[in-house]
């Protein structure tokens, strides 16, 4: 039973079904093919806006840009695939602007002893603006087909049918496992999040871990912008707005701790469609928009009381 | 320890108070600045409206520094769906369902509003010890949700002694918290505050109740952040949903412009206030030029990766042992 306690993500997952039985008893047609599948695209995009998210909170720190960071490649990717630029050319711009801005995030914020959740909320501000001033507001443009298709409703991957963008959640998830449980890369993030002095005398440099993974947290956020300009069909640079919170709640969900070293990709998966059933099931039983957002914080509340507590001032000495 | 006296004092008055000195440049700069663009917006006559529009967020970023000093990770981001929601009760419920207009009754709804979602914010994050920042942001949530149920969209009136405080009589609100937190200071409270947020082990180990002392921050941010909503509530005049939530994100980035730390232990009522006021007169400045609101974001925006990267320890400490004098 302890050892059940102890091991979050298997609770998260259990949230999963407890959930999904929940939601299929009480809401008709909650279990149907659409439904879930309607759940399971939303899910996807929302841990691949958290896959940053996790990897900053394993070593300690929290990115607050990822919602600014998505409606910058929201719009910059249509503005420019709008201007006729080649996709890919369009891909690789978006992504390595997004690397270059996480990156500056996370060196400065390292480098100087800065609190992250200030830096990276100033560094999101600004991208924004400047995406705002290019545009005057008004973006144009759209996505390419195949992102469409990537993503869509009615999509199917082969035999399955669900969009692509559903089993390459999942092909993510497990290459993440393997490089954050085979790479060194993996073990310094967590030795760095657990225990930053030790993990130094260790010779792992935090400086560059900082920079890179906050720059990894970039490009996922700008990826996932790009896919929901692909879902939504026209470019906003507000689009990123509920990521905010919801990037925070599935990796906490998920049982990453905030306080680093602990947590891993495939729990904040388990928490990011915890959240979407959610989501899904208090609209089904007739709750206005903003009850449920008031619903949710409560249930939030206490889904992190029953698993994610952190331990007494008296244990930490 | 070689250096004279005098500097030594100076040196022991600025380390006592970093990121302070930045901030108050800055604001000097920007007064300057204010006064010689719009000279007759800061006439002594209208003083009163100025600071009133100030007050929301000088109170604001009050509210949200006193979790920060009290440490390990303590924060408040539901400050501001507060100031919405007690906003929205007051002139929803009291003044135009109750009808209850007497400011007898309508500040100490307020205030006992705020003393209440505090100690919930409290309870949840130094008792029940969910991390602070999931705990008030299912708070933020809560919050941000009941205010749009209760009124969906702006509406309502204020009885006219309201309307008085963001104009002749906006240094009430503001007031109350500067004698609050001078108050504050004089208790031991205070002391067990800042050895919390200095070093919580240590703290604990000479006997501090930290949870306790952590529950209490909250509450005090509970207070500041219903003053703020009295302040907020004469400025707009009327109830509305939407503004409150808007405050959290400004009033973190005052607190950290003012220096306040947020591994706790370092900052005050004149961080908070001057970091605030820096934001509030920056944002002047700019509309005076009548730029767009990108241009004064990303100014914003700017000027607080500067002054927190600035402010930073570890910058000072790199400048002064530089390779060659080392």
């Amino acid at each position: 039973m302890k050892k059940l306690i102890e091991n979050r993500t298997l609770l998260a997952f259990i949230g999963v079904a407890v959930v999904f039985l929940l939601g299929s008893s009480m809401i008709p047609g909650f279990a149907s093919l659409f439904s879930i599948r309607a759940m399971l695209i939303l899910a996807a995009l929302l841990a691949i806006a958290s896959l940053g998210q996790t990897l900053v909170m394993i070593l300690g720190g929290i990115d607050l840009s990822i919602p600014f960071i998505i409606g910058f490649a929201n719009v910059v990717f249509a503005q420019l695939y709008g201007d006729g630029m080649p996709v890919f050319l369009a891909f690789a711009i978006v992504l390595g602007l997004a690397a270059a801005i996480g990156a500056f995030s996370g060196a400065v914020s390292s480098a100087l002893g800065v609190h992250p959740l200030i830096l990276t909320l100033g560094v999101g501000t600004i991208a924004q603006a400047i995406v705002q001033l290019w545009t005057k507001g008004l973006p144009s443009g759209s996505a390419p087909q195949f992102i469409n298709d990537f993503v869509s409703l009615g999509g199917s991957a082969g035999p399955l049918p669900v969009p692509w963008v559903v089993p390459s959640t999942l092909i993510l998830c497990l290459a993440v496992l393997f490089v954050l449980q085979r790479t060194t890369y993996g073990r310094r993030l967590y030795a760095l999040g657990s225990n930053p002095k030790a993990a130094e005398l260790a010779l792992v440099r935090p400086v560059a871990m900082w920079t890179i993974t906050f720059a990894i947290s970039a490009v996922f956020a700008a990826l996932a912008g790009i896919l929901l300009l692909g879902f939504t069909g026209s470019s906003s640079a507000g689009v990123g707005a509920p990521y905010l919170f919801q990037t925070i709640s599935a990796v906490v969900i998920g049982g990453t701790a905030l306080i680093g070293g602990r947590g891993g990709f495939i729990g904040t998966v388990a928490g990011a469609i915890v959240l979407v059933q959610l989501r899904t099931l208090l609209i089904g039983v007739g709750l206005s928009e903003s009850m449920v957002q008031a619903a949710l914080g409560v249930l939030i509340i206490a889904l992190v009381a029953a698993y994610g507590r952190d331990a007494h001032i008296r244990n930490l000495i | 320890m070689s250096s004279l006296p005098a500097s030594r004092s100076l040196r022991g008055a600025l380390a006592a108070r970093p990121g302070l000195g930045l901030a108050l440049a800055l604001f000097v700069v920007l007064l300057a600045a204010n006064l010689a663009l719009n000279p007759v917006r800061f006439l002594p006559d209208n003083w009163g409206a100025v600071l009133g529009l100030a007050a929301p967020r000088l109170l604001a970023a009050l509210a949200v520094t006193v979790p920060f000093l009290a440490g390990r990770g303590s924060i408040d981001i539901s400050v501001g769906p507060l100031m919405g929601l007690i906003n929205v009760v007051i002139v929803q419920y009291l003044i135009t369902g109750a009808g209850i207009t007497s400011p007898w009754l309508v500040v100490p709804a307020a205030i006992g509003l705020g003393l209440l979602s505090g100690a919930l914010n409290g309870f949840l994050a130094a008792i029940l010890r969910i991390q602070p920042i999931v705990a008030t942001l299912g708070t933020y949530l809560l919050y941000s949700g009941l205010a749009l149920t209760i009124l969906p969209s702006p509406a309502g009136t204020i009885p006219p002694w309201m309307t008085l405080l963001s104009g002749p009589l906006s240094f009430v609100p503001v007031g109350m918290a500067i004698l609050a937190w001078l108050a504050l200071k004089r208790l031991p409270y205070y002391e067990l505050l800042m050895a919390t947020g200095s070093d919580d082990r240590a703290a604990f180990t000479a006997g501090v109740n930290v949870p306790m002392v952590r529950f209490f921050a909250y509450v005090l941010a509970g207070l500041f952040a219903s003053l703020a909503a009295l302040s907020l509530t004469s400025l707009i005049g009327s109830g509305d949903p939407n503004i409150g939530p808007g405050y959290t994100l400004i009033a973190i980035a005052a607190a950290a412009l003012g220096g306040v730390s947020l591994a706790g232990g370092v900052g005050g009522l004149a961080a908070a206030l001057i970091g605030a006021a820096d934001i509030f007169l920056l944002q002047n400045v700019l509309s005076t030029f009548n730029v767009s609101t990108f241009v004064l974001q990303m100014t914003y925006g700017i000027v607080l990766v500067l002054a927190v990267c600035l402010n930073s320890d570890r910058l000072k400490t790199m400048l002064k042992h530089r390779p060659g004098r080392a």
